[in-house]
């Protein structure tokens, strides 16, 4: 191949240049494309499972690469057509040639590294992450192509000095596998209980989530320019500018997230705070339900904003600008209210349905997001407070991927993605403006 | 013996002969732009039109699920299947388990559970909240298309052993779910069909 790619056989640099970029491009796109395969049909499965089997995979591959044992690796033994080069213009077979290649499963395979690593992307179970990871296999092969010839060198004595080094490149292979092998069996260890992150909050250009780890819930907020900081113990995290609110064992904390100076509790059974200082609403759970309040920290008055009796959901609440948004969900229609934090005005219906289930609002600059879910299909809506079209930012289909809790940031939408099967869940983001 | 590369070698040469004689420029231009289009997640335009659900021809010659005799499509449900109970609430179609209008397997008092009977929970593990459990019919038609349903009218059919009662969903548009026009059916003077649904009685036959 890669005398297949130099001058003497394609004619000028510039034209052996084209040729490689075009190579390239085809070589990671296709890598890429098979990991985003793998990652989704990967997604249903058990992760921890999965990559336990990954680790003893890659055992194997590491001991059949030591030359212990005697396994053959699977292959097709073919090569890329060398008729294309003669019948499709430059671009086309170099385009070609390294879709060909970089896919990794049409040709020759020397080694266990790339069936070990194409397992690894079946593991993690999301095509982006896999995509990612498999990528570099493509660029690999095209390294392959590219180095040997660099510099105006002979690319045929280039391939013979790397052949004459192979009996280095095997141990460095084993070695790569047993490291690979000790990670993914320390994995589990660290990632057991993981589910990730999950509802996050947005200030501006401040994000806090809510992290499920091995140690337990904590709180992590991500300021845009320092280092993040973690607050154990708490769940539910609401930001207003540098307050952080958030749900813990007695109640809801409020602190400076940047000193964790707390100038402010809630003590009861609460959950799913919001905040824009000196009002905080939170959810508090009562007898014969939910009662939705709003609380002025500064004076301690209570407003009670919403009931909901039993089997009537009323989620998270947003506050932001003398506003307050929360969802009521019950058996016969799911709503998305809106209204004055003073009680000034009736609430009014941002979105309601009687077919679906619109939850979790999030307010900021004048817009309202929130998440829409019918039948196996969740989006993320988005809208001017005051009115107008709504604009469709995110749209996941299928019973295992479901948009759950929303924030709204400077420019950045956030919103829990969630699988309900195997617990997993991450905080993706979308530019709104 | 063959060369490794023949099978392969073979395919792209007929694929480039076929090119050669039937491309043109403007074909090949969409075919690009389609193959762009499905790395970004959107699909062609021929994609789009798949067929409407419950109009696909059965292996028994039934349209969409067994009994239903005529084209009009089915009835938005959780399902690919328009399975309601005795009521015109969704169920799930293999087994009839009551199930919210998201197909989430409920208990009595409408609250989403997995297949153990637990309750499902969110990921910061409070009870993930009821969805609606509306009929498919009366309730989702309005919302969906804005126009008012009433049912009316059903005939009978032996499925799986069990005797199943189909049932037009009617209303006073001149235009079914399909997107053409609609059927009188078994609706009353005045109404015509615009999707159906069906339930299974369980009655043996």
């Amino acid at each position: 191949m890669v005398e297949t790619l130099t001058p003497a056989g394609c004619g000028s640099r510039q034209r052996h240049r084209f040729a490689l970029a075009l190579f390239a491009l085809g070589a990671i796109l296709a890598a890429g494309a098979l990991g985003a395969v793998l990652g989704l049909a990967g997604s249903a499965l058990d992760a921890e499972r999965a990559l336990a089997v990954v680790g003893a995979l890659a055992l194997v591959a590491a001991a059949r690469e030591a030359g212990l044992l005697r396994i053959p690796v699977p292959e097709l033994r073919r090569q890329v057509p060398e008729r294309w080069r003669r019948e499709w213009p430059l671009g086309g077979w170099s385009f070609g040639y390294g879709a060909g290649l970089g896919v990794g499963v049409l040709t020759h395979q020397t080694v266990w590294t790339f069936w070990v690593a194409a397992a690894g992307a079946l593991a993690l179970g999301d095509p982006l992450v896999s995509a990612l990871c498999l990528a570099p296999f493509g660029l690999g092969r095209a390294l392959m192509v590219a180095l040997p010839a660099r510099g105006g060198r002979d690319a045929s004595e280039a391939v013979g000095r790397m052949v004459a080094r192979r009996r280095l490149l095997r141990p460095a292979n084993v070695a790569a596998l047993l490291f690979a092998a000790a990670v993914l069996a320390v994995a589990p260890a660290l990632a057991a209980g993981v589910t990730g992150e999950h509802d996050p909050a947005a200030s501006g250009r401040v994000l806090a989530v809510a992290a499920t780890d091995a140690a337990g819930e904590s709180i992590v907020v991500r300021p845009a320019e320092s280092p993040e900081v973690r607050y154990v113990a708490g769940r539910s995290p609401a930001l207003d500018g540098d307050l952080l609110a958030y749900a813990d064992g007695t109640g809801i904390r409020i602190l400076r997230w940047r000193t964790g100076e707390e100038v402010g509790r809630v003590d009861g059974a609460l959950a799913k705070p919001a905040l824009d200082y000196p009002l905080v609403a939170y959810v508090r759970a009562v007898p014969d339900g939910q009662r939705l309040e709003l609380r002025d920290m500064a004076t301690g008055a209570v407003r009670v904003v919403a009931r909901g009796g039993r089997g009537v959901d009323i989620g998270r609440p947003a506050l932001r600008g003398g506003l307050v948004a929360w969802h009521v969900a019950a058996g016969r229609r799911s709503q998305i209210r809106l209204g004055p934090a003073d009680g000034s005005r009736p609430s009014r219906v941002v979105a309601s349905s009687v077919t679906g289930l619109q939850i979790n609002p999030s307010l900021a600059y004048g817009h309202i997001l929130w998440v829409e879910q019918a039948a196996s299909i969740s989006a993320l809506r988005l809208r001017r407070i005051a009115g107008g079209p709504v604009r469709t930012l995110n749209t996941l289909r299928g019973p295992n991927r479901i948009l759950w809790t929303t924030a709204l940031g400077l420019r950045t939408a956030y919103a829990t993605r969630w699988n309900p099967v195997n617990g997993r869940s991450q905080v993706i983001s979308r530019t709104w403006r | 013996m063959p060369r490794p590369d023949e099978t392969l070698d073979r395919a792209a040469r007929g694929l480039s002969h076929r090119l050669a004689s039937r491309a043109t420029r403007r074909g090949f231009l969409a075919a690009v732009a389609g193959g762009a289009l499905a790395m970004v997640g959107a699909r062609p335009a021929e994609a789009r039109r798949a067929p409407l659900r419950g109009t696909d021809r059965t292996r028994d010659g039934w349209f969409g699920f067994c009994g239903h005799t005529w084209t009009t499509g089915s009835c938005p449900s959780p399902y690919n299947l328009p399975r309601v109970d005795a009521r015109g609430f969704p169920v799930r179609p293999s087994d009839g388990w009551p199930v919210d209008n998201l197909g989430r397997l409920v208990d009595a008092f409408g609250a989403p559970v997995d297949p153990a009977g637990a309750p499902l929970l969110a990921p910061d593990g409070s009870p993930m909240p009821r969805a609606p459990r509306t009929r498919i019919c009366e309730d989702w038609v309005p919302e969906r298309h804005g126009i008012e349903t009433v049912v009316q009218g059903a005939w009978y059919r032996c499925c799986n052993n069990q005797i199943r009662k189909l049932a037009d969903c009617c209303s006073t548009s001149r235009v079914r779910i399909n997107g053409d026009a609609s059927l009188v059916g078994y609706c009353r003077p005045g109404r015509r069909v615009f999707c159906v649904m069906y339930v299974d009685t369980g009655v043996p036959c």
